[in-house]
């Protein structure tokens, strides 16, 4: 009785791994979206802990290695589309094409700072879970002295790579983020305001490095 | 028995002045304007325009970012005959054409995935905000950045002190949310780093037992049994919240154990002294995040606000697995 049971098991498990193999085989020559990621993520960390690196006068150098590795690690269109959802359609190509730029620069400008701050941080890859056909979550830790910050990076397989197109830190999705205030945005201005914004928003901040942008300018 | 009274009325006269302040408002708004009321009530609809018109009024002139873009943002939107307000910068706010907020409504009805909350008060919400946000700059990142020179190390064993004191709330918020191995973890965590760990000076039961903190707390015990926000709410100091969570505070501080020590050994002003250094402690590990996260941000009141829902949102959804 036990060895039938067994051996139905048995029969079941093979015919479940036949399927799995045949539903992941096509984006099995990506490479696994976890592997993809953590790669991403190791070499972010590399220009992080490059003692050739260190110091003020070589964050420029860090930057753009970071926007080089970001370039590729991240789907901004795909990014872009999900954050402004319905209201895509709303911009025509061109405009399409500016806002991706637009954000894409808003991104890279406010995150690359608080990136190069860490350093001694560890990173633990967790777990992948399928969210559709062709997305997956990539389940990440970062062990910081005091606490750990789970950070969770939504990526999608297209052209037979997988890429980023959403990254949710404690629960906190980026793009639904960013969402809820373009939606504001929109909701009684056309999108050129919008791309208005951005472009302030971009220029200006590309001028203040560091903390010294907003309100402490006021130092007595 | 009395200090808990006096720290009560003291947290409670906090949470009352939060809760009464906007009602004052709306009181007062009420008057002028017959279709306030009930725009008050329909949530984000009202502050599409306002937040960058509340910002760029109050930043002082030399602001380069933000100045720029919310004026910008400000200018084009419909201005309405202002009435007299008594309540001033906060009421500023509340001017939105009907049609416009419809158009908000709808877009917001279409596309979230149920990261929004009631904002009733938003006006009064996003001024606290504002002070939020200076006391931020001009006290508190320097406080932080003075303290900062004590080293990580002393840092690190303050900041387990008082995690470790709120082992208790975490086990019972656990135990009402009948996640009873998290129950039992935070007890036993509390007596390993209560006792072996002197106090908690160290986070012993994480690093030689490998029993880890499960966070729970009061809120999300209130979430876990279905309880909604209810609306939001900006705390004065400790930032977003909501009706519910900050209920979920007052239940918390009732579980610490401080709460009842009595008052000939701890004075208030002691209780008061020692939250001040607990925050000021546990920002010194977050020196800048709030930086970037303003720099980040095209509205910083709603991504504040959305962010705290989304938040929320995974700690009660987690808490139901």
């Amino acid at each position: 009785m036990s060895i039938q049971k067994l051996m139905i098991r048995k029969g079941f498990a093979i015919v479940l791994s036949i399927i799995i193999c045949l539903v992941v085989s096509v984006p099995a020559h990506a490479g696994l979206p976890l592997d993809t990621v953590k790669a991403y993520s190791d070499k972010v960390l590399e220009v992080l802990r490059d003692p050739s690196l260190k110091g003020e006068s070589t964050k420029k150098v860090r930057k753009e290695r970071l926007r080089t590795i970001s370039e590729k690690m991240f789907d901004f269109t795909e990014l872009s589309k999900r954050t402004l959802a319905q209201n895509w359609s709303k911009f025509n190509p061109g405009q399409q094409q500016e806002f991706v730029t637009l954000y894409t620069s808003l991104l890279e400008d406010a995150y690359s700072d608080k990136i190069l701050s860490y350093t001694n941080e560890k990173i633990v890859f967790s777990k992948e879970v399928a969210l559709t056909e062709k997305t997956v979550e990539v389940q990440s830790t970062v062990v910081r002295k005091t606490t750990e910050i789970p950070i969770y990076y939504r990526v999608i397989l297209k052209d037979g790579a997988w890429r980023v197109y959403d990254v949710v830190v404690e629960g906190v999705s980026l793009t639904n983020n960013y969402r809820s205030q373009f939606r504001e945005i929109l909701a009684n201005k056309q999108p050129e305001s919008l791309l208005e914004t951005l472009r302030k928003k971009v220029g200006g901040a590309g001028h203040s490095s560091g903390p010294a942008s907003e309100p402490s300018q006021k130092k007595p | 028995m009395k200090t808990v009274k006096t720290q009560t009325v003291a947290l409670l006269f906090l949470i009352g002045l939060t809760f009464l302040q906007p009602v004052a408002l709306r009181a007062e708004e009420t008057v002028p304007i017959p279709n306030a009321s009930a725009q008050a009530q329909m949530q984000p609809a009202n502050d599409a325009p306002a937040t960058p018109g509340s910002l760029s009024e109050k930043s002082s002139p030399p602001t380069s970012v933000d100045t720029s873009v919310t004026t910008s943002v400000d200018h084009q939107k419909p201005v309405q005959e202002q009435e007299p307000k008594a309540s001033g910068e906060a009421a500023t706010g509340e001017t939105l054409t009907p049609a416009a907020q419809e158009v908000v409504e709808n877009s917001d009805v279409a596309v979230d995935e149920g990261s929004s909350i009631a904002d009733p008060f938003a006006p009064t919400n996003k001024l606290m905000f504002e002070i939020n946000d200076r006391l931020y700059f001009w006290v508190l990142k320097p406080v932080t950045k003075a303290y900062v020179h004590i080293p990580e190390d002393f840092r690190i064993i303050f900041s387990s002190v008082y995690d470790n004191l709120k082992a208790p709330a975490r086990m019972l918020n656990n135990l009402m949310q009948l996640r009873m191995e998290r129950a039992g973890n935070e007890l036993v965590r509390f007596l390993i780093n209560s006792v072996v760990g002197i106090g908690g000076i160290g986070d012993i039961a994480r690093d030689s037992f490998g029993i880890k903190k499960q966070d729970a707390d009061f809120g999300q015990t209130l979430g876990h049994y279905g309880i909604d926000h209810g609306f939001y709410i900006v705390l004065p100091l400790l930032g977003p919240s909501s009706l519910r969570d900050g209920i979920g505070r007052v239940g918390d501080y009732f579980m610490h154990p401080l709460t009842y020590v009595p008052h000939e050994d701890l004075s208030w002003q002691a209780s008061l002294g020692i939250l001040a250094h607990e925050y000021v402690n546990d920002a010194s590990f977050r020196i800048g995040d709030y930086e970037s996260f303003k720099e980040s941000a095209i509205d910083p009141y709603i991504a504040m606000r959305d962010a705290f829902v989304q938040n929320r949102k995974k700690i009660v959804e987690e808490s139901r697995h």
